[in-house]
């Protein structure tokens, strides 16, 4: 048996050894940019004749009908690999900022972002100039009143994919009478409201209840609505904060009155009939989700070829049918009368401008006043 | 003790006996429950897209098992990082177990430490440390390569603790006996000693299979956009599990029983043929914690 | 070839796998934790104020974590034993169908049996029907409860119970249960003066394997719990995947850390220390 001595030398060569592998690895490894990392300047969708190869594509889930990707892929003679990952928006800019910083996609050509997360990128530098030649048909029948977003006013950056409302689910059956935000309140409906943990969803809402005009309102009465919204959760009036989730409690009735979106209830009902999207009698926040290339999208011409041809008015209806938000593109309506005329009729995909008088464009706070919504948010979202 | 005569009485006193077992056995079946319930809804034919209330009975599910291309590939990609995280952790540990155990070496209470921290720290904390160094680093691209680091690293203490606590209880006489027949310390070992700790090892293994394709926590973090079977769980679960995934589930719980019964019928078989003597028993029995799952 | 190389080379591999992805990393996390700055331009400025607002604002999830670790630590240990016992000493031919039993579920992953607890709680279900007419749902729902996260936190942990409990109570030679029956002491005498504390080792090893996880669990608060359930797993979670708070989420995960390994050293001395590290000696 060796000595004490002889043991403690070889172990602490063995140390030395294990550090210096560690260290040397490390060294060669390393040069990574870190957090904040990269200069990524603003690049431009370089067309490369006709789309072709494959292209890969990240949506939200239940977006889209069954028919359009493979009709698109025989059209257009690319192979298309749909994944729906993007299951909220900051959650999906978690996992791709580390890629889009060094200029990555982590293989993606194109993907689907809500307004302010569009603003969000495009700041940072991770999105692709469009190509305009090759979208013809955005151009010729993209909604006059999309046109123009203030986070990207030519639309060199965005299509949009479908828009839609933030309003109220309800449980007609259990919750007959909830027609207003503030109705959520109501001390009978105690553990069965849930609102939505989107900081620009739930907030503005909150806020038009409380008689604010979202789109004008202050840090202070942005707060406001936090505070208020903070008190029902601590009492139990409010039983969860929900991402996409809060179908399932409708549909089983341990909710009956939720903060949600249009194009979910309508494929809810098929659950429940019961389930009734209302426009509560303060307005609704109007938003849209927008289709965008990330720099490093290895077929950006693909993609843009998707864009195009879902502009296309019959193409669209297409997608109209299953998926039930409201559409950005012109010339649906009267393909669908003729097709569905339930959907084409129905206010919820095809509202009217009466419809929604009362309703705001999803406002959408940055700089510091963003951090501390944000902070102020996410303490009464965890307790 | 004497029992009065009535079966009032009687049936009370056998309570009283068997109390601990009833117990144990209701404990049991508590924790069976929430498979039963997956069972159960793995048979549903729901209307929409949640399976909460019962609808109606269906084979369509398991016969079209494998219809949902997602959950497929998420699955390929679960089962191929646990065999892989599997095969790695299960060789570097049971190599670090045989250190740790026959060695007296300086250092030797440090690496214990090394080796408890990790199944001592939350696996929040693990999959957030191993992001910030992945994100600082910069070199691996979240995905595939960092999950299997991330597993491995998770699964070597588990099998470490597991096959060192079978070697504690061999006997090295067996091994002194084969040297003094001749045979060479690797021969020894070849022939010897992983024959009789196999059933450790081969629990070990078990664990770490169990372990990395159970995993959420710290696949969560450093998936990147990988998508394994629980991650696609996750995703699903916020717009309404597929009906498939509850198939998939007890697919994996039968495949896993079948695998833990035959493991088991090998022990016993091996147990006979080396017949043992009742003082040895101790060495080839189930050991220590090392197994359930032999 | 020297023995005194060997328990090295053994030991290479598996030691620099954990100090390069396990021990480098926590050092990469406590250099984040100390940074400062906005999202995008985070830079490292020896910022100790993340580590004051990680517990003055998060206080409150501190608190609630270790309670409800510490509950359902309890009340895994206490349907653990039996089990563990009746596995050990009573069950003959079954004790592997039983021990199956206790280790299966576990393949069905941990999120599915989460979720089928969503369902078996859910407002309409029989179950919290029962417990209504107990008396032991007083909201009137049971999901979204602090009982709820602690159910499932019990649930999901007890196979981490049972095993340590198990192999401990597995090791004990009958003879001194017996002796102790000779001795006339009365079952629960044996029990308490013999069995309990030759099993103690695996309670304590199991009462760790438990609260140590249980305390930075996420995915029953999420599932089962409401937002005045959520524990600091949540929080860190929310920081590092939601707010893209990197600095600020270090520092918590560190805070955490630290506070379980005080809990637990305080729980080793009283416990002791030799069933942890395996101190049986080699060979």
């Amino acid at each position: 048996m060796s000595s004490e001595k002889e043991q403690r030398r070889t172990g602490i060569v063995a140390v030395v050894i294990a550090v210096l592998a560690l260290a040397l690895g490390l060294a060669a490894c390393g040069g990574g940019s870190g957090i904040n990392g990269g200069d990524t300047e603003s690049e431009e969708v370089k067309l490369e004749g006709k789309p072709s190869g494959d292209v890969t594509i990240s949506n939200w889930p239940l977006y889209i009908d069954k028919q359009t990707v493979p009709d698109f892929e025989k059209e257009a003679g690319v192979s298309v690999k749909y994944i729906e990952d993007v299951n909220a928006n900051e959650e999906f800019f978690a996992k791709m900022q580390p890629l889009l910083k060094q200029g990555e996609s982590g293989g993606r050509s194109l993907f689907v972002v809500t307004d302010w997360m569009v603003a969000k990128m495009k700041e940072l530098g991770y999105l692709q100039k469009l190509d305009k030649s090759a979208l013809p048909n955005v151009e010729k029948n993209l909604v006059s009143n999309l046109r123009e977003p203030k986070y990207d006013p030519n639309r060199e950056y965005s299509a949009p994919w479908q828009s839609g409302m933030t309003g109220i689910i309800v449980r007609k059956d259990l919750a007959p009478d909830v027609k207003s935000i503030c109705d959520l309140f109501d001390p009978q409906y105690k553990g069965k409201v849930e609102m939505l943990n989107e900081l620009r969803d739930t907030v503005p809402l909150v806020m038009k209840c409380l008689g604010i005009d979202p789109s004008e309102a202050d840090e202070a009465e942005w707060l406001e609505a936090i505070d208020k919204i903070k008190g029902a959760s601590e009492s139990g009036q409010i039983r969860r904060f929900t991402g996409n989730d809060y179908g399932a409690d409708l549909t089983s009735g341990n909710a009956v009155a939720v903060i949600g979106w249009s194009g979910d209830a309508v494929q809810l009902q098929a659950d429940n009939p019961n389930i009734e999207w209302r426009m509560p009698t303060e307005g609704c926040i109007l938003w849209s989700d927008n289709m965008v290339i990330p720099v490093g999208a290895p077929n950006p011409t693909a993609g843009e070829a998707f864009m195009n041809y879902v502009y296309d008015p019959k193409n669209q209806a297409q997608i109209e049918a299953y998926v039930n938000y409201v559409s950005p593109v012109e010339n649906v309506k009267p393909i669908l009368l003729e097709e569905e005329p339930e959907i084409a009729k129905n206010q919820l995909i095809f509202p009217s401008k009466s419809f929604t008088k009362n309703c705001t464009i999803q406002p959408s706070p940055s700089g510091e006043e963003e951090q501390n919504l944000n902070r102020a948010f996410n303490a009464v979202l965890n307790g | 003790m004497t029992a009065e005569a009535s079966t009032g009485s009687r049936a009370w006193q056998w309570l009283r006996d068997h109390a601990v077992s009833i117990v144990g056995v209701l404990v049991v079946l508590y924790m069976l429950i929430p498979i039963a319930v997956i069972f159960f809804f793995s048979f549903n034919d729901p209307a929409g897209r949640y399976n909460f209330t019962w609808v109606g009975f269906t084979l369509d599910h398991w016969t079209n098992a494998f219809g949902i291309p997602e959950l497929n590939e998420a699955l390929i990609t679960s089962l191929k990082l646990a065999v892989l995280a599997t095969v790695i952790s299960t060789a570097v540990g049971t190599l670090m177990a045989l250190a740790l155990v026959r060695h007296e070496f300086f250092g030797r209470r440090a690496t214990n430490f090394l080796i408890v921290i990790p199944m001592a720290t939350p696996e929040v904390v693990m999959g957030a440390a191993l992001l910030s160094f992945f994100l600082i680093l910069g070199t691996f691209s979240l995905g595939f390569q960092t999950l299997l680091i991330a597993h491995v690293m998770f699964c070597i203490s588990f099998v470490v603790v597991v096959v060192r606590s079978r070697l504690i209880g061999f006997d090295r006489n067996l091994e002194e006996a084969a040297k003094d027949l001749g045979a060479s310390p690797f021969e020894t070992f070849r022939l010897v000693t992983l024959p009789l700790i196999m059933p450790g090892i081969f629990g070990a293994a078990m664990l770490a299979f169990a372990l990395s394709i159970d995993d959420f926590v710290i696949s969560n973090f450093n998936s990147g956009t990988t998508v394994t079977f629980p991650l696609y769980i996750f995703g699903a679960a916020q717009r309404g599990i597929p009906v498939e995934v509850n198939v998939i589930a007890m697919i994996l719980f039968f495949f896993t029983v079948a695998a833990m019964g035959f493991a088991t019928w090998q022990q016993r078989r091996a147990e006979k043929m080396a017949s043992v003597r009742p003082d040895q028993e101790s060495t080839l029995a189930v050991p220590a914690g090392a197994s359930a799952a032999t | 070839m020297s023995r005194r190389i060997a328990p090295y080379l053994l030991l290479a591999p598996g030691a620099i796998w954990l100090l390069l992805f396990f021990v480098v990393p926590l050092y990469y996390m406590g250099e984040l934790s100390l940074n400062s700055g906005v999202f995008g331009a985070y830079e490292f400025s020896w910022n100790w104020s993340n580590y004051s607002d990680a517990l003055s604002l998060y206080d409150s999830q501190f608190v609630r974590s270790f309670l409800y670790a510490g509950l359902a630590t309890m009340f895994a240990l206490l349907l653990a034993y039996p089990l563990a016992y009746t596995i050990a000493f009573k069950a003959g031919r079954w004790r592997n169908v039983l021990l199956f039993a206790v280790v299966a579920p576990f393949f069905t992953t941990y999120l599915i049996r989460t979720l089928a607890w969503e369902t078996i709680l859910s407002d309409q279900s029989p179950v919290v029907s029962v417990l209504d007419f107990l008396g032991l749902a007083p909201e009137g729902h049971v999901l979204a409860t602090a009982g709820a996260v602690i159910a499932g936190l019990t649930y999901n942990f007890l196979p981490f119970m049972v095993l340590p409990i198990y192999a401990s109570l597995e090791r004990i030679d009958v003879r001194l249960i017996e002796a102790g029956k000779d001795l006339y002491a009365s079952a629960t005498q044996t029990f308490l003066r013999v069995t309990l504390p030759l099993s103690a080792p695996g309670v304590v090893a199991g009462t760790l394997l438990t609260f140590i996880p249980a305390s930075g669990d996420y995915v029953n608060a999420q599932f089962l719990g409401s937002a005045s359930n959520q524990m600091i797993g949540n929080v860190i979670q929310s920081l590092y995947l939601k707010q893209s708070d990197y600095p600020a989420a270090a520092a918590l995960s560190f805070v955490l850390m630290a506070l379980i390994l005080v809990a637990v050293l305080i729980y080793i001395r009283f416990a002791g220390t030799e069933a942890l590290m395996g101190e049986e000696a080699a060979g």
